[in-house]
């Protein structure tokens, strides 16, 4: 966690930017964002800015990487050397951000019906150009939008938020202040249609009534999330028909 | 892989007929957008569209130490990703060649019209401010030269100016706007056989032989490059700055207008 | 009642057969975005790739020469490959080609034959869901394409679609807006009106 001296991060029950423990900051998905992809979404999730693409099913090459019953995934996620109000930072893919791509990957694993394209390969790129915290689940979030846009068929879409822990309070949906101050941090993605978890990590201090309470929060969010992620995806659509039905 | 759909003997037949695909003429450029500050953290932020080609230029600055050679300088470094998100033919990997050269051409550019005065970047006897640009594709439909030296300079010229007090950065609040100490854009001429296209796109970069990049300002020209196997003679070169002269006054307005 | 479906959207609260679905006890859920109909239980894909069928019609272009064999582009995850002993054109690299697909490897290689050579032309790139908006109903959309601007298509199941003469620029146009509004209705009708008023 975080170093130098510890903000109060509730006031009244209030946190610093004014939202309840379970409150979600605000979030917006744009679709079809990356003309020469075959799925993009553009999310603003809090000050979050982040662009989703993704290409594919292609021939997965070099030849050896080549599954013969699936499709594999390869996934990028960099964070802009821009994306953070301090220091200009290194561009490329370092430690952090190769877990992140390789934890997200996991989680198009699951959902994605990889074997209806043996032998190929699917590419999804997730790049940070804001970070505010809680941007490997804003990017997981993105890149479902993404990867739906694309027509490629999956099980269901998934949708990703964190939750944490100040002082005696869980909350919901940590921004890079909470994040860097609380006392716990918990990444989790969640299947709406089934509940399943796809991807969950966790570091600090955390009871199991904790989790409990957290995980209660991260369903409820899912009425929200989703609706976003659906609203998204039809949008564009929508907007051609209205063209005609009046 | 993507099928490219055009062949070059398609592109060839219209640019002989005096035509391009999307019925521009020979020197004009696609419709320009661009939306500054897109990226609040980033001191300055533009994202720029030509036609399809989609990119942001960002600008990061930052206390460091001056270089050896130039105490009293402030630094420019200028880079240019070619993200993978942009193209299928675009890489995952370190920067390509190309990456490299976009990133060194609109760098020269900056540097040489003083679009970042480096004397005034002092901060005191040991720290002079950093200026770091970056262009990010974030969709290639050709021209990344000129679309990436337009971000660069509406984001310099939108740009806010960190303050350095008590030994730390003051990057919110009430800030100065960041003075840039002149403005070029940047005209890039694509030669397909005898044929010569401002602004080409994905297409016909695809079949180009060479291809031209002249930076200039008002008065003067500040960088050019030239690239690829083919060629230009000295009378066409002669009648290519004249146009960029022409041409980039549409550019250098729009930015000013961004101020 | 028609309506647009996301993946993991529930379609019907019984688990029944309907493709590009799942299903469980509570129900079917789509796996596509698509268009759903509830009367007919038809779920028809907005986006995707297409994927070989042996029988189908293809355009693509000729990669490689490999001497014994051609390699295709067929813009999918799978190549085409044409054996060259089998055919009699002439072909060459970068070359367009029209052909069908006899039947598919293992690997999902694509063996294509009776390549026949497009000459000229131009092609144009669509999302191969709406390949079959595109043709129409018994070929009506194709055929008023076709009788209003005088340009020939062939249409490559594969979302290549080649045009030549006539008013190409007008067909083209036709194609694109059928492709952006394949899900809407009256589609037919708007697109003749489009073709009629733009007509020299």
């Amino acid at each position: 966690m975080g170093g130098g001296e510890k903000p109060e991060l509730m006031i009244n029950g209030k946190r610093l930017d004014g939202r309840m423990p379970d409150q979600l900051r605000s979030i917006k998905i744009e679709s079809g964002v990356i003309k020469n992809a075959v799925g993009s979404a553009y999310i603003e999730w809090g000050n979050n800015k982040i662009i989703a693409a993704v290409y594919g099913p292609k021939e997965a090459l070099p030849k050896h990487v080549q599954d013969p019953e699936r499709a594999i995934i390869k996934c990028r996620y960099t964070m802009a050397p821009f994306s953070s109000l301090e220091e200009h930072g290194r561009s490329g893919p370092n430690r952090r951000s190769t877990e992140i791509s390789k934890v997200t990957k996991e989680v198009f694993e699951n959902v994605i019906m990889l074997e209806k394209f043996p032998g190929s390969e699917i590419d999804i790129f997730v790049e940070v150009l804001q970070g505010d915290g809680g941007t490997r689940a804003a990017g997981i979030t993105a890149a479902a939008v993404a990867v739906a846009a694309s027509g490629i068929p999956m099980t269901d879409i998934p949708y990703a938020v964190s939750f944490g822990k100040v002082g005696d309070t869980v909350i919901l949906d940590l921004n890079k202040i909470e994040d860097n101050y609380s006392d716990a941090d918990m990444p989790v993605a969640i299947s709406p249609r089934t509940g399943d978890i796809l991807l969950l990590q966790m570091d600090g201090t955390l009871s199991k009534d904790d989790v409990k309470a957290g995980m209660d929060m991260v369903y409820r969010a899912a009425e929200v999330i989703t609706k976003v992620q659906r609203d998204a995806l039809k949008a564009p659509y929508e907007k051609i028909s209205e063209r005609y039905t009046k | 892989m993507q099928i490219r759909t055009v062949t070059e003997d398609f592109i060839a037949d219209l640019l002989a007929n005096g035509k391009r695909e999307d019925g521009r003429d020979f020197m004009s450029y696609r419709d320009i957008k661009v939306q500054t500050g897109i990226v609040p953290n980033a001191e300055g932020s533009a994202m720029v569209t030509f036609g399809d080609t989609k990119v942001i230029g960002a600008v990061k600055i930052s206390p460091g130490e001056p270089m050896p050679d130039k105490p009293d300088e402030g630094n420019l470094m200028t880079g240019a990703e070619l993200h993978p998100m942009a193209s299928e033919s675009f890489d995952t990997g370190p920067p390509s060649p190309d990456a490299i050269e976009l990133g060194r051409v609109i760098d020269r550019g900056i540097r040489a019209s003083n679009m970042i005065n480096p004397k005034a970047l002092v901060i005191n006897d040991e720290l002079v401010w950093s200026v770091f640009v970056d262009v990010y594709v974030l969709n290639y439909d050709g021209n990344l030269f000129d679309a990436g030296m337009f971000a660069s300079a509406a984001a310099l010229n939108t740009c806010r100016m960190p303050k350095y007090e008590d030994e730390k950065v003051i990057r919110e609040g009430n800030l100065e706007k960041f003075k840039p100490g002149g403005l070029a854009t940047s005209c890039t001429f694509a030669k397909l056989g005898k044929s010569i296209v401002l602004d080409a796109s994905g297409n016909e970069e695809a079949f180009m032989d060479a291809r031209i990049t002249i930076s200039n300002d008002e008065a003067v020209i500040r960088a050019m490059q030239k690239g690829l196997h083919g060629s230009f003679t000295n009378a066409e070169l002669e009648n290519l700055i004249d146009i960029s002269f022409n041409k980039s006054k549409e550019l250098r307005k729009m930015i000013s207008d961004l101020r | 009642m028609q309506r647009i479906v996301v993946p993991g959207e529930r379609l019907h609260d019984k688990p029944i057969r309907i493709d590009n679905t799942i299903t469980d006890n509570n129900g079917t859920y789509s796996c596509i975005l698509g268009y759903f109909d509830d009367q007919s239980k038809s779920l028809i894909p907005l986006e995707g790739l297409w994927l070989p069928k042996s029988g189908d019609t293809v355009v693509g272009i000729v990669e490689e020469d490999r001497g014994t064999t051609f390699t295709i582009n067929l813009n999918a995850p799978y190549r085409g490959l044409i054996i060259a002993r089998f055919i009699e054109t002439d072909i060459r690299a970068r070359d367009v080609i029209i052909a069908s697909i006899k039947e598919l490897e293992k690997d999902g290689t694509a063996i294509l034959v009776r390549p026949k050579r497009l000459e000229g032309g131009k092609m144009i790139s669509v999302k191969p869901s709406k390949i079959p908006r595109i043709i129409g109903k018994a070929n009506t959309m194709v055929k008023q394409i076709t009788d209003n601007t005088g340009t020939s298509l062939i249409i490559g199941l594969n979302g290549i679609i080649w045009l030549k003469g006539g008013n190409v620029d007008l067909a083209t146009k036709a194609i694109l807006q059928i492709e952006e509004e394949a899900h809407t209705s009256g589609l037919t009708d708007r697109i003749r009106e489009m073709l009629e008023a733009n007509k020299v």
